[in-house]
């Protein structure tokens, strides 16, 4: 039963799940087609972000719910470290909060661990294109609450970011810190301060004072 | 308060013990000295008496040892003398009788001489003359008994001291008033009476003032305890309800991220078996499709359970995202649209704080949907001055917040999150008119500070 008998290669996927049930029955179900395969599968975010580090999948199917480091927090960070590597989050929660943080860590696509396997084969697929793919009721939550810049939160990675930053570290030693190229915490300053809508140093300082993620 | 009335009894009992012991020593003391007194004054009488007459039949001596037994003249001219001899102004005079008991001289009462006294009685029966005689054949002596007081000009006790003229057969007496040592004895006892009352007002005293310290230190310290018990309560009642929200937690993800994933893997396997016998060109069997829809049912509702028990969204995004799912899921509900304003930063309050305010949210809107009758609701939730402050209001009709606040109809109530709030050392003020209803609720920076930093961040580094 081969759907893509015209790629050459496997698409290599890590499985992230803290359930080694849904796991197991999530590759019986992949097992069924060719053109993919499951590297490997691990139980938190931590361990992915090891894994996907040394494996370099092509396809991380990831849940959010987990211990240690969730699914999304875990996506940030791979996708800043391995950009090649697409993430499909697969979750049970469905409302638009969780997809648009997703996507804001940078998840290529978000499907629901209600679905299909057809439909999880398909959105791998997809995303390992370069495309991306939701599920039809997240999409539709996403239509009624669409992502605007003016009111987007900082991720996660970028609040840690802010947080060095306050403490008086450059970006040179931010990078160092977070073992991270000098340009892409560059790059996370500048999305920090848009999002902020702050200019200079010192009201971010001011800012990371008054919300409490540094001392005064 | 049986320790307090326990106290009380032992200031009385104490009070009366030391009470009976201190008048009854003062009435024994005061006793003795009157008594000593008495014997003291009367014996200094009897002295002054005794020397009187000494002087007095000294100064007659010389006529008495010369004479003969019968010498009228003598006698005349010694009479004379004893009339004469007056001390202590006018109370101290000389008396005389012979053995028969006829006066010869009294110069306070002249007019008994001559006359015969043999049988003079006084109040009580006793013969006065008779005894004076036989004290004075005695050798002297002294008897007690009433007679005129020339300066009262009245009856009073007197001390009466007669010795005997046997050449002669006559009685010489004389003696003192005895009113002024009554009086000094009286104005003695006088005295101790007003020692023993003034003791008495000073046991009183100190008693009712023991009394009164009693009530009042019972009085501070059972205020005292009063407010430790609240506390108490008040800690208790929060730590009932912390274990509580904990354990809703705990329900809610062992349904969400353990019975739901198992039920999500029987899925699965449900699937893999339908591709298998897909594979073997079986008809996929009716009951395999009906298991896969009930499977579904399940998920859903025990995902419904979960979430109702406790929103996993704010522990895994926090109380922004939270809200704002909250929100999207009343405009839903009620087409009333819900603005909020929010900070850019998340992950910054600890679990606890995080669902106190979840609830108040929660709670605000429940009661905007049942009474409220709102067409705008605005969430506003911002960090500034070292306070968080989450702020919640609407136009709708308002409420009576005495009966809000003490009898919730549903939820949790507006007392109980006040009472939670407070237990964060924040505030929360509701106020409510016929134009709108506004809850704010602020938390002080030094309950949540640093939390960022202990958890998310700790875990990137």
């Amino acid at each position: 039963m081969t759907l893509n008998a015209t790629s050459n290669r496997k698409i290599s996927v890590l499985l992230v799940d803290d359930h080694p049930m849904v796991q197991d029955g999530l590759t019986a179900c992949l097992s069924y087609y060719d053109d993919i395969q499951v590297v490997a599968a691990c139980t938190n975010g931590k361990d992915a972000l090891d894994k996907a580090l040394s494996l370099k999948p092509d396809v991380i199917l990831m849940d959010v719910s987990m211990p240690i480091m969730n699914g999304i927090d875990a996506t940030e960070i791979i996708t800043d470290k391995i950009p090649d590597t697409k993430i499909l989050i697969f979750s049970m929660h469905e409302s638009s909060e969780f997809v648009t943080s997703s996507i804001q860590a940078g998840a290529s696509g978000y499907i629901s661990k209600d679905t299909t396997s057809e439909e999880v084969y398909f959105a791998i697929k997809t995303i390992a294109e370069g495309k991306t793919h939701f599920s039809s009721s997240i999409a539709m939550s996403l239509i009624e609450n669409p992502i605007r810049s003016e009111n987007e939160k900082l991720t996660t990675r970028e609040q840690v970011i802010l947080t060095w930053i306050a403490k008086g570290l450059s970006s040179k030693e931010v990078a160092r810190k977070l073992n991270i190229s000098y340009r892409t915490v560059e790059a996370h300053r500048r999305n920090i301060r848009t999002k902020l809508n702050i200019e200079s140093l010192a009201e971010l300082v001011r800012y990371a004072v008054n919300h409490g993620l540094v001392d005064s | 308060m049986r320790l307090m009335l326990i106290a009380v009894l032992q200031v009385v009992l104490t009070s009366l013990v030391t009470y009976y012991f201190v008048t009854k020593e003062y009435s024994d003391l005061s006793n003795e000295s009157l008594i000593t007194l008495e014997k003291f004054l009367i014996d200094q009488k009897k002295q002054e008496l005794k020397n009187y007459t000494a002087l007095a039949t000294s100064s007659v001596d010389h006529l008495y040892l010369r004479s003969v037994p019968d010498n009228k003249a003598i006698k005349g001219v010694v009479a004379q003398i004893f009339d004469g001899l007056l001390y202590n102004g006018e109370d101290g005079y000389f008396f005389v009788y012979d053995g028969e008991g006829t006066n010869i001289s009294h110069p306070k009462e002249p007019f008994r001489i001559g006359k015969n006294y043999w049988e003079l009685e006084d109040e009580s029966g006793e013969k006065i003359i008779q005894i004076l005689l036989n004290n004075a054949k005695n050798g002297g002596g002294f008897y007690r008994y009433p007679w005129l007081k020339p300066s009262l000009e009245e009856s009073s006790d007197k001390l009466g001291y007669s010795i005997y003229l046997e050449k002669w057969d006559w009685m010489i007496g004389t003696g003192v008033y005895l009113d002024d040592v009554y009086a000094q004895l009286s104005q003695l006892q006088n005295e101790m009476n007003r020692h023993t009352s003034k003791t008495k007002q000073i046991i009183l005293v100190v008693a009712i003032s023991s009394i009164f310290m009693i009530f009042l230190f019972g009085l501070i310290v059972n205020l005292n305890q009063k407010k430790r018990n609240d506390l108490k309560i008040n800690q208790l009642g929060q730590r009932i309800i912390t274990l509580q929200e904990d354990e809703r937690r705990h329900f809610s993800r062992e349904l969400h991220d353990g019975i739901v994933q198992i039920l999500i893997s029987i899925k699965y396997s449900l699937e893999a078996t339908g591709r298998y016998i897909g594979k073997a060109n079986i008809q996929k069997p009716e009951q395999l499709n009906k298991a896969e829809g009930n499977l579904k049912t399940a998920i859903q509702e025990i995902r419904r359970i979960s979430h109702h028990l406790h929103p996993r969204i704010l522990d895994e995004l926090g109380l922004t995202a939270a809200l704002e799912a909250l929100a999207s899921e009343f405009t839903e509900r009620t087409a009333v649209n819900i603005n909020i304003v929010k900070p850019a930063v998340r992950k910054l309050l600890p679990d606890n704080i995080n669902t106190t305010l979840y609830r108040v949210v929660q709670e605000a809107l429940t009661n905007i949907e049942k009474h409220a009758k709102a067409t705008e609701v605005a969430i506003t939730f911002e960090f500034q001055n070292n306070w968080l402050t989450l702020n919640i209001s609407d136009n709708g009709c308002g409420f009576n917040q005495e009966e809000k606040y003490e009898q919730p109809a549903q939820g949790i109530g507006l007392r109980n999150l006040a009472e939670r709030i407070e237990y964060h050392s924040g505030r929360f003020t509701v106020t409510s008119n016929s134009s709108g209803t506004n809850i704010e609720v602020m938390i002080p920076k030094s309950s949540f500070a640093n939390h960022f930093n202990k958890t998310s961040f700790e875990a990137q580094k």
